[in-house]
């Protein structure tokens, strides 16, 4: 095979994920699922976790040997982007980037390994915390004698998970420990979301842990996992956008004012092509870092191409959840119309793992960083 | 002769720049305004000596005969050193009307004349009334015995006072139930009584756009290109590669260049607002390669670009147009000052920058019109 087979099979094999899995989404509710289950105060739906695991979702990423799907971060990608789309609740981006993004760096034996992937459980991911002024600070959270003691902020997926996988400080470096659900002296204080998830602030108290890695290669793990999740994240973000300016689309096409068609008129059409524009460099961009992130192995280099894919995407979905607003006109203010569940879960992904100003910034200064080694 | 789409992309990007950078003359490199043919000729000569100047012909008609993907590789090296495109409007523009268009007599003649650049050409298409409205133009065309007798003014003809033809769109049949239609392709000697060429003075002061008055001017009926009253289709089909090339990204990246060392020399990275400033741009000008790049993959593979190309041109040309004005803030109180600045060991003409990228917006269908365009046949908008 020359090197354009190998790529075209590749997006034939990409082509033929994000087909199945928009199927999958569709089949089970589409965007109407999610202001169920917001509604009904559930969180998510287990049996769509187990639905999705057998589809392969959440080892996607998981080399081959370690019980995945071995396509990369590009497939994680294009399923996230479905993601997006039906604005699923499901735990997708932080399974495949976070949990288990640590766990295949820091111990692909483990049990839970083939439980995450296999849908069976899910864990949510406690590594930053939260300082006396509310501003995220440096770790404090302590791990010994087999407990912790201390506490965690800004936990995604807190609620329904089975466990909670926590970076703590112990006396000779770094650990990564795994609380359950239910542990005693674990209190699990829930922020409300605007898409109605919450967001966990945990307090440990004596809590019993069980220790899975410790040392340097924790912070490093994680702040692998972190990139993966981050540019998948803004993959996320990238469905949700297309989905979003979609719905605006077909809205102004139909909604009549002054006898016509609103999208008949200049303004709107422009703005409607800024939209549009504007989602398709981001979606060029974003899937372009997917596939770079995949072909690099340097975490100095993967790390800022995540924040550009996310500041990229963040960039464009707060722009077009908002103009959306605006082109719906009065109904986009309701929560009737369905394009206000857009722009809250736009707010929710932007403000998890860093926004576009944040990103900016961290990518900048590894470009600089890079001039000045040059 | 070679059939260069027969060898590898790397092997055939290696050949173009080692030509590029053994021949081309350093004193011409980057060239900050358009040259009379004169200033360029020497390079001129050797790029015909070779066989290299028209990049996109067949190789029957003297062309390199590239492929979309070669073609891509050729224009990046070009820009990548700086290479001046030359007086190609005839290589551009007539020559594949003609080869496409023309009569067997029409391609004898007439292409061996633009490759040798015996002709150098100017395109005779807006006027005063007929800018983003383009058929709306009003020159008129009539026969008069052997001849076409022409009538009417052109207006923004690039370079038309360096120009010994035009080619053009003008007025056969002023009585068609459209003005899309009655439209024709006319070819034109300059060098004539009937033609009067004025230079207009630009915002930077340079004079590369001309008018040209047509009074009673002439031109056989022989130069007529493809049906009579058959131009406007002729001149649609003339831009599919053009607007993929219109949209590359080397003029934002080149600009991005300048201001990042410009920038660097003058400190105005210490502060926090213009590092952001600097950053988004710096990214839209990175997402916006990869989206070319998306095009241009379109075209290696074999397909036609449709209309939603031009998203390119809106998003490139206005991010240009950002970072030549984050170049002036740069710059603080020598803003406003024409001419180079020295800084530290580079030299940055911040307002020929500024300049530059102001009608980029304006120029191959305004960005309004390319937003108009997108919304009908891209979005599907009603109206």
């Amino acid at each position: 095979m020359t090197q354009t087979d190998i790529l075209s099979s590749e997006q034939e094999d990409l082509r033929l994920l994000r087909e199945s899995a928009r199927t999958l989404f569709e089949r089970a509710g589409g965007s109407d699922r999610a202001r169920q289950l917001r509604d009904a105060g559930s969180g998510f739906d287990p049996e769509m976790v187990r639905e999705l695991a057998e589809a392969g979702v959440f080892g996607v990423a998981v080399p081959e040997d370690q019980g995945g799907l071995g396509m990369g971060l590009a497939a994680g990608g294009v399923i996230a982007e479905e993601v997006g789309r039906v604005i699923a609740p499901e735990p997708v981006v932080l399974t495949i980037g976070l949990s288990l993004g640590l766990l295949r760096r820091l111990c692909p034996d483990h049990p839970k390994m083939a439980q995450l992937i296999g849908g069976e459980i899910s864990l949510a991911v406690a590594w930053q915390e939260r300082g006396p002024d509310g501003a995220p600070a440096d770790a404090t959270c302590r791990y010994a004698d087999g407990k912790l003691t201390g506490g965690k902020a800004w936990v995604v997926g807190a609620i329904g998970s089975h466990g909670f996988l926590v970076v703590a400080e112990q006396d000779d470096g770094p650990v990564l420990v795994l609380a359950e659900a239910d542990a005693q002296g674990l209190v699990i204080d829930k922020r409300t979301q605007a898409d109605g998830s919450s967001l966990g602030e945990l307090s440990f108290s004596g809590t019993p842990a069980v220790e899975l890695a410790r040392g340097g290669a924790v912070p490093t793990a994680l702040a692998e996992a972190v990139a993966d999740a981050t540019a998948l994240a803004a993959a996320e973000l990238v469905g949700l956008s297309e989905r979003a300016f979609e719905i605006t689309l077909d809205y102004i096409k139909t909604r009549e004012q002054f006898d016509k068609p609103i999208g008949s008129f200049q303004v709107i059409q422009h703005r409607a092509v800024e939209l549009n524009v504007m989602c398709e460099v981001a979606q060029a961009g974003v899937r372009e870092a997917l596939a770079q992130m995949d072909s690099e192995t340097d975490p100095k280099v993967r790390a800022p191409i995540a924040s550009r894919a996310k500041a990229r995407a963040v960039t464009a979905a707060k722009r077009i959840t908002r103009d959306a607003i605006q082109l719906h006109g009065a109904v986009g203010y309701t929560d009737e119309f369905d394009i206000g569940l857009y722009l809250n879960r736009a707010l929710v992904l932007s403000a998890w793992l860093g926004d576009d100003a944040y990103h900016r910034r961290i990518w900048f200064e590894a470009r600089e960083a890079e001039g000045a080694a040059q | 002769m070679t059939d260069w789409n027969a060898i590898s992309d790397v092997e055939f990007r290696k050949e173009v720049r080692q030509f590029f950078e053994a021949e081309y003359p350093e004193e011409l490199r980057h060239l900050p305004h358009r040259p009379k043919f004169a200033e360029i000729e020497h390079w001129h000569r050797k790029l015909h000596a070779k066989g290299w100047v028209a990049p996109a012909w067949p190789a029957e008609f003297g062309g390199m005969g590239l492929n979309a993907a070669k073609l891509l590789i050729f224009y990046e090296e070009q820009q990548r050193w700086g290479v001046n495109r030359g007086r190609d409007m005839g290589v551009q523009m007539v020559g594949p009307l003609i080869i496409k268009f023309g009569t067997q007599e029409q391609k004898d003649y007439w292409l061996p004349r633009i490759l040798s650049c015996e002709d150098i050409w100017c395109q005779g298409y807006s006027e005063p009334g007929a800018g983003s409205d383009l058929a709306n133009l009003r020159t008129r065309a009539e026969i008069d015995g052997d001849d076409f007798v022409i009538n009417g003014q052109k207006i923004w003809t690039t370079m038309a006072h360096d120009a010994t033809h035009i080619f053009m769109l003008v007025r056969t049949d002023p009585d068609a139930p459209k003005k899309q239609q009655g439209i024709s392709f006319l070819l034109a000697p300059m060098n004539q009584p009937g033609v009067d060429v004025r230079t207009i003075t630009t915002l930077s002061g340079e004079t590369e756009f001309c008018e040209v008055f047509f009074d009673n001017a002439r031109t056989p009926r022989e130069n007529l290109v493809g049906e009579l009253n058959k131009g406007w289709t002729m001149a649609k089909a003339l831009l599919s590669f053009e607007r993929i090339f219109i949209g590359s990204p080397s003029l934002a990246q080149n600009a991005l260049g300048q201001l990042e060392s410009f920038a660097r020399g003058r400190g105005a990275f210490d502060d926090p607002v213009f590092r952001d400033r600097f950053a988004q741009a710096a990214l839209d000008v990175e997402d916006h390669a990869a989206l070319y790049a998306r095009f241009a993959d379109q075209l290696k593979r074999g397909e036609t670009l449709g209309a939603d190309v031009s998203m390119l041109k809106i998003w490139v040309t206005e991010c240009f147009q950002r970072i030549t004005e984050l170049m002036i803030e740069a710059a603080g109180p020598d803003g406003g000052s024409i001419g180079p600045l020295q800084v530290g060991n580079v030299s940055v003409d911040v307002l020929s920058s500024f300049y530059k990228a102001r009608p980029t917006t304006i120029y191959g269908g305004s960005n309004e019109i390319q937003r108009n365009i997108l919304s009908k046949a891209v979005l599907g908008l009603p109206g």
